[in-house]
């Protein structure tokens, strides 16, 4: 079947629950932390980076997943994916800093924020999947 | 690049997911080399020419050279 994962795509997938679970319950920390304890000083740097590590801990699982998928035609599938998901953020972080440059109440108007370009990458590699895979049915 | 894997999978009675299991690869791989949209690694290539029993340029056609 299309779908049928191999093993190395099943140990990622878990990886990935775990961490953006891990994720979740950083993010309700942190801001429960802010709200509540108002921390000071260096904590505050620290605090503020801690939903990070499992973002780092996501980027880290795709990388040895695409070491570890044995299958070389799905590696290519893979690396295409992110090859397409690299050129669309490039693509819309080069807009938006255009217009936050040109139109200072883009960034305002619209909330736009960093750290969106974690979820977009991630949004933009599932989406082109099923584009590249049908190149190759 | 044109192969005859299909019609070597066929001789064989072997669906696509049955040579996949054999090669160890997923069955969507199976299908995009032998539709000639994926060339697969030498080591790939190796396996299907002891699988068949032939060797590689009997399963692959090099064009260039024809």
């Amino acid at each position: 079947m299309w779908c049928t994962k191999s093993a190395a795509e099943r140990i990622y997938l878990v990886r990935v629950m775990i961490a953006m679970s891990i994720y979740v319950g950083a993010i309700a920390a942190v801001s429960w932390s802010f709200h509540h304890r108002h921390p000071q000083g260096a904590v505050v740097y620290l605090l503020a980076m801690l939903p990070a590590l499992p973002i780092f801990a996501v980027i880290a699982s795709l990388g040895i997943y695409l070491a570890e998928e044995k299958d070389e035609f799905v590696r290519t599938v893979l690396v295409q994916c992110s090859l397409w998901a690299t050129a669309i953020v490039l693509s819309i972080a080069t807009c938006v800093g255009l217009l936050q440059t040109y139109v200072p109440s883009f960034a305002q108007r619209a909330g736009v924020t960093d750290y969106w370009v974690f979820t977009v990458w991630f949004l933009a590699y599932a989406a082109v999947q099923p584009f590249v895979r049908r190149r190759y049915k | 690049m044109k192969n005859r894997l299909r019609v070597l999978r066929a001789e064989s009675n072997w669906s696509q997911a049955d040579l996949a299991q054999r090669l160890e690869v997923s069955r969507q791989s199976v299908n995009a080399i032998e539709t000639g949209k994926f060339d697969p690694s030498l080591p790939l290539a190796f396996r299907l020419a002891r699988l068949f029993k032939m060797p590689i340029e009997q399963i692959f056609i090099d064009e260039d050279a024809i």
